[in-house]
């Protein structure tokens, strides 16, 4: 963005305005700072207790360094499948969840049809509905359907229920877009298709991620809506809770930081290299 | 233009349809079981027979307003303070994030990948009575000499905002990212102070953004109830906690049922009051 | 184990579960409705099934690294697969998940459940006809079943559940922030442990402890003795004595510290490993709970029974117990119901012989109760308690 052409505007010759200035523009750098801090704050004890030797089966109190538990760390029976399932799960949910989404929000803010105030609402419905009685509803459908519970049963409620952060999430891109630069393409002879994808579709990217990741968060969290439709199945939230009850053994703090860092690692290795791309291209 | 105006007409059902076919089939249909279980009477014994029974809804009312009301106070005030701490780090990566705009997106994600139980365990360490916090809060006199953090409504309320900061940042930044700087610079240009820019350009610009981060966070968090339960005391409890002691212990579906419509009911109607302030065409976006 | 549920596995269960599902599940109205599934008079095949479905709660079976070690022997000596999940930790949750295939008669594609009998859930199974009569003949080895556990009030001659494990439900303390606490009315009243005592959720266990300390037996409970103990107990929420209301999610508080005493399960403080906490059972006396395996509507009887008949050999009980240090299996240390494995487990790891939480005495035995089957079903009862725990 043009945000370093704002920067470099400069105060009026004043050394006071100065100094404002100075603070005002770090302030924001040093309160977001502090944001992610506080964001991070629980992750931190998380990883730190993922290397404690507890004495009994909880891990609740420091007692001792320990890399066991990241050598070991599908030790536990049941961990893997359920960390792996709940990964799949996640991937495919957030990608379905947000085509499917920004499908429905386009045509919401760009077309007036008949039902538009009725689809909004059903937009807003599965949000306000209570996870306990929207699993319990949807499993009396699958049993009236007579399907067999796992994978794809999980995987149809998550993508049901992700649709709306996503439709939510690009909708809010879409009000107040600029509509003059599809028009200037088509004005230079680009048809629908081509428009979209080589104007609207990169503008609305960061829509688009951010709905991802939203959704990806989500499915990969959920517990009551996926205790009631995995049938046997274990994903990693419900392996976590059942574990819970007698401890969860620091496998979990493992599994958790790992996660955690292999996407953080994942997206910084795609920032470095998009960085040397650019640079290799100017 | 071609294949545009003149199936103008089929496009948007098009893009709606797979979407709302979803829906359709895996929400609302379970929604009319709902529904009709609402009006449902009977107990797990002798079995529940479709009696028009109303008397579920009233019932659910005059026992659990305080709940209810509960319910949308904590919403609310987590809204507001998750509007209030996400805003500015929104507007950070947004406008200064440059290059590193995706990977500080993830970093504000990736904390709730990590289960939502072993999360709250973790603040349950940080916050604990022999805490450093605590002990701080003590002795600035924030707090009692006997006081706590945990197992109080201030621990459910914090716990909302906590895990729902990423549903109103990212919207927040959707929003703010699309704003072209050179409308900031063209109102500094003429003589506008960087906070006037901000209140007369950026904000309003950002308040799509607003208006989504408001809507995710509000109304999901409204009928939780897992952070009353592990952060709460008993006097602080939702009618989320409610509606699944309903269900699970007093196996009462019909009263599960028809309390679900109602805070349905009470989120919408919130909702509505909320579209009236901003606008409606925020809420349903406008055909340009 | 859920390590090993390929797709195959879960077509075969769904063959098994089609099976079922066909005759009965034309029968059952949608929607809910309590339809009482299918009777079984036809005797029972004694065909063993490839596969045994067998849910149970979380770390409750012998170990050893990946492994469990008498489901793996039960397949050598029998050739049947246990197929053996941990989706159970907590009766509500499992039963909401279950009730809708159970009273559309649908197979819940599982042979063996495991239930509490403090909770409503078993009797309400066993009373909808929910559950499946075990197949007796193939379980001699119930005669090992200890007295007390033979003719439970909600299922008199033991025809569809057998106990699995049981435990006892007392007082926990930390002897780094109060002194002992050992007894209900202390939990309740000390203004020392004021905002630093939790009790438990579950009403089987808290009332049975504040009726036994009101002096009101708990195996029978009237009007009275239920307003007398619920009455107290509101009381010292309203003080705020109590901090919260919990499943067995106590043993992170009081862990850290910010409990000083809390109502809890034998086992979990067992399992604790923390020498500052002490558990023990109150001196009104505490509750005595036991898991039941059950085998719900569809499941395959003649197998589930085989296992049962199994896990009733006093040599398996003891090993499942107690595990085995030298080989290195670690074991469930909560209370065995099959008579003989003391002895068993004596030779097997005699420091877990003898503790008296995993093999308590029969005066700790005596101590502690059954809470009355029939209060659990009291709609009113169970409604003022789920209106004071979640208000």
């Amino acid at each position: 963005m043009t945000s370093v052409a704002v920067e470099q505007r400069t105060p009026r010759r004043n050394t006071l305005a100065a100094a404002f200035a100075f603070v005002r523009r770090h302030v924001l750098t040093v309160y977001s700072l502090l944001f992610f801090a506080y964001l991070l704050l629980p992750i931190a004890v998380v990883v730190v207790f993922s290397f404690n030797h507890p004495a009994g089966k909880f891990n609740y109190v420091w007692q001792g360094f320990t890399w066991n538990n990241w050598l070991h760390w599908d030790g536990v029976p049941g961990i893997r499948s359920a960390i792996i399932l709940s990964l799949e799960i996640a991937l495919f949910a957030s990608i379905v969840a947000t085509a499917l989404g920004t499908a429905i929000a386009l045509a919401l803010v760009r077309y007036g049809f008949r039902g538009r105030g009725t689809t909004n609402i059903l937009i807003f419905l599965p949000l306000s509905t209570p996870e306990i009685v929207l699993g319990a509803s949807l499993l009396t459908l699958f049993l009236n359907l007579n399907v067999i519970f796992g994978f794809w049963t999980i995987l149809i409620a998550h993508i049901m229920f992700c649709i709306s952060f996503a439709v939510v999430t690009v909708k809010a891109r879409l009000v107040g877009f600029d509509r003059h630069l599809e028009e200037a393409a088509m004005d230079l002879g680009a048809n629908e298709w081509t428009t979209f994808r080589k104007v609207t579709l990169p503008l609305i990217g960061p829509a688009i991620l951010a709905a991802l990741l939203l959704c990806f968060a989500i499915s990969i969290d959920d517990f009551v809506v996926t205790y009631f439709n995995s049938g046997s199945k274990v994903t990693f939230p419900l392996f976590v809770w059942g574990a819970a009850r007698i401890g969860a053994p620091p496998q979990v703090n493992v599994i958790g930081t790992a996660i955690f860092v292999i996407a953080l690692a994942a997206m910084l290795a795609n920032v470095l290299f998009q960085m040397r791309r650019a640079k290799g291209a100017s | 233009m071609g294949f545009f105006h003149r199936h103008r007409g089929l496009t948007p059902y098009l893009l709606l349809a797979p979407g709302i076919l979803w829906l359709a089939v895996f929400f609302l249909v379970p929604l009319g079981f709902l529904a009709y279980q609402s009006l449902q009477s009977g107990n797990i014994d002798f079995g529940y027979a479709f009696t028009w029974s109303w008397g579920n809804y009233w019932t659910a009312i005059r026992d659990y307003r305080d709940q209810f009301i509960r319910s949308l106070e904590y919403a609310g005030i987590a809204t507001v303070l998750a509007l209030a701490i996400s805003y500015p780090v929104a507007y950070w990566i947004a406008f200064r994030g440059g290059r590193w705009k995706n990977l500080l997106l993830l970093g504000i994600v990736a904390p709730f990948f990590v289960t939502y139980l072993i999360r709250t365990l973790a603040w349950q360490t940080i916050l604990s009575d022999d805490s450093l916090v605590v002990r701080t809060l003590q002795n600035l006199h924030l707090l009692g000499a006997n006081g706590r953090l945990l197992n109080t409504s201030v621990a459910v309320v914090a716990g909302i905002t906590y895990n729902f900061l990423p549903f109103m940042a990212l919207p927040l930044y959707v929003s703010l990212e699309q704003i072209d700087g050179r409308l900031i610079e063209a109102a500094e240009d003429l003589y506008a102070s960087k906070f006037h820019a901000f209140l007369r350009v950026t904000l309003p610009l950002s308040l799509p953004g607003v208006v989504a981060g408001t809507l995710l966070t509000f109304i999901p968090a409204a009928g939780d109830f897992i952070n009353a339960q592990l952060l709460g005391s008993p006097n602080n409890h939702m009618i989320g906690n409610v509606i699944q002691s309903k269900f699970l212990e007093l196996t009462d579906y019909p009263a599960a049922a028809s309390m679900s419509f109602i805070l349905m009911a009470g989120i919408l109607v919130a909702v509505a009051i909320y579209a009236r302030i901003v606008g409606t065409e925020q809420l349903t976006g406008t055909a340009v | 184990m859920t390590d090993q549920l390929t797709r195959r596995q879960l077509l075969e269960r769904a063959a098994v579960g089609g099976a079922a599902i066909t005759f009965p599940g034309i029968l059952a109205a949608c929607g809910g409705g309590g339809t009482k599934a299918a009777g079984g008079t036809t005797s029972v095949e004694h065909k063993l099934a490839k596969t045994l479905h067998f849910s149970n709660w979380t770390y409750y079976i012998d170990t050893k690294g990946q492994t469990n070690p008498t489901l793996d022997a039960f397949q050598k000596k029998t050739g049947v697969h246990v197929d053996y999940r941990e989706d159970i930790n907590d009766n509500a949750s499992f039963f909401g998940k279950l009730q809708g295939q159970l009273s559309r008669g649908q197979s819940t594609g599982r042979d063996i459940i495991v239930l509490t009998d403090n909770d409503r859930y078993l009797s309400l199974m066993i009373r909808k006809g929910w559950a499946e009569k075990l197949d007796k003949s193939a379980i001699p080895n119930m005669k090992n079943l200890v007295d007390v556990q033979k003719h439970p009030s909600f299922d008199e001659n033991r025809d569809y559940s057998l106990p699995w494990q049981s435990g006892m439900t007392g007082i926990a303390y930390n002897d780094k922030l109060s002194d002992p606490v050992l007894s209900v009315d202390e939990l309740l009243e000390s203004p020392k442990l004021k905002g630093k005592v939790t009790c438990l959720n579950s009403m089987g266990d808290a009332l049975c402890m504040v009726m036994l300390a009101n002096g009101d037996d708990p195996t029978k409970v009237t009007d009275k003795s239920f307003k007398a103990a619920f009455d107290r107990i509101k009381k010292v929420v309203d003080s705020k004595q109590i901090r919260a209301f919990t499943g067995n999610d106590y043993t992170p508080i009081l862990a850290r510290g910010d409990l000083s005493a809390a109502m809890s399960w034998s086992g979990d403080i067992a399992q604790l490993g923390n020498k500052h906490i002490h558990w023990n059972v109150p001196k009104d006396g505490g509750a005595l709970w036991t898991d039941n395996m059950l085998i719900p509507k569809g499941g395959d009887v003649y197998t589930a029974s085989v296992y049962m008949n199994y896990v009733y050999d006093p040599k398996v009980q003891a090993l499942m117990e107690a595990g085995d240090p030298k080989r290195k299996i670690v074991g469930i240390y909560y209370i065995p119901p099959v008579k003989g494995a003391k002895e068993e487990a004596l030779k097997l790891d005699p420091t877990v012989a003898k503790n008296q939480l995993i093999f308590p005495s029969q005066q700790t035995l005596e101590k502690v109760h059954l809470f009355d089957n029939k209060a659990l079903n009291n709609e009113k009862y169970l409604t003022q308690w789920q209106n004071l725990i979640s208000a």
